[in-house]
């Protein structure tokens, strides 16, 4: 075809839109979104979630947010990581240096954790100097009905 | 020419293919990535120095108990009012448009589930109160 063909084809204009960058589009978006997703640090604890209507989205960048798992039983986990009660402050204190005093604690604790864990927590995280804490909770859908 | 054609085998891997390939791919990130949604109840905790003196008649005290079983206290007043959590919302807009000073004083009892907290603090939230003290109570 490319030796028989040769003349007449230079002479044409082509009648359909090129496709051959095709590939290389849908490569770039692949790429892009590659890179963009960011996937959790930490793998979930087993907890029951605490569930909260006017539960808002935390506005905060992903690499911002420490997750602070407790369990029902009062273990703490922080990066895959168990820590006992008087080593979060230890740990959260550099990490919230490190972020340029950006950081956002999530507490993700089970809802049957009595509470007296919960207050140690942050009196913890107060000692550690974080002040931003978000209590995540999942969001209840019965009242998401009756907001809207 | 076409006879010729038809006998001829190619020597290269079809690239055709490749695009299809490519969007395959990406639509199967696109369908099986999902991003995590936080939600949440945010706060702000005080600085480890900061101690407020507050008014006693600026406060609403909201006892939790281990029941779930809110008890609410103005102020100095002795008298208690047993709530449901649920209930919190309505009081909170009643109160603060009479006193809007108030200061919710949430007092959860050690053993009482964290869940209770949780919704008060939801419904305080919801009730857009802003000025919200997290405390347990001494027993």
């Amino acid at each position: 075809m490319a030796m028989k063909g040769g003349f007449e084809k230079k002479s044409k204009a082509a009648a359909d839109i090129p496709g051959s960058s095709l590939a290389d589009i849908a490569f770039l978006l692949l790429i892009f979104f590659m890179v963009t997703t960011a996937f959790p640090r930490d793998r979930d604890r087993p907890i029951t979630w605490a569930e909260a209507e006017a539960a808002k989205k935390i506005d905060e960048k992903a690499k911002n947010i420490l997750n602070l798992w407790m369990q029902q039983d009062g273990t703490i986990f922080i990066n895959d990581q168990r820590y006992e009660m008087p080593e979060v402050s230890q740990v959260v204190a550099p990490l919230y240096a490190q972020s340029n005093r950006a950081l956002v604690v999530s507490i993700r604790g089970d809802r049957e954790t009595p509470y007296r864990l919960m207050d140690q927590l942050q009196s913890e995280l107060v000692s550690a100097g974080v002040v931003r804490v978000v209590f995540a909770t999942r969001l209840e859908q019965r009242m998401q009905r009756e907001r809207r | 020419m076409l006879g010729k054609k038809r006998t001829r085998v190619s020597g290269e891997v079809p690239v055709a293919s490749t695009a299809d390939i490519a969007f395959l791919l990406l639509i199967f990130f696109l369908t099986s990535t999902n991003f995590p949604k936080d939600n949440g109840l945010a706060i702000v905790l005080p600085e480890s120095s900061e101690t407020v003196e507050v008014s006693q008649k600026n406060i609403l005290h909201l006892v939790i108990q281990p029941n779930g079983v809110v008890e609410v206290k103005r102020g100095e007043s002795p008298q208690v009012q047993p709530m449901r959590a649920q209930e919190i919302e309505g009081l909170w807009r009643q109160e603060i448009a009479a006193n809007p000073n108030l200061i919710a004083a949430v007092k959860t009892h050690p053993d009482a589930p964290y869940k209770f907290m949780i919704d008060v603090l939801d419904a305080l939230h919801s009730a857009s109160a802003e000025r919200i003290s997290l405390q347990v109570l001494e027993i």
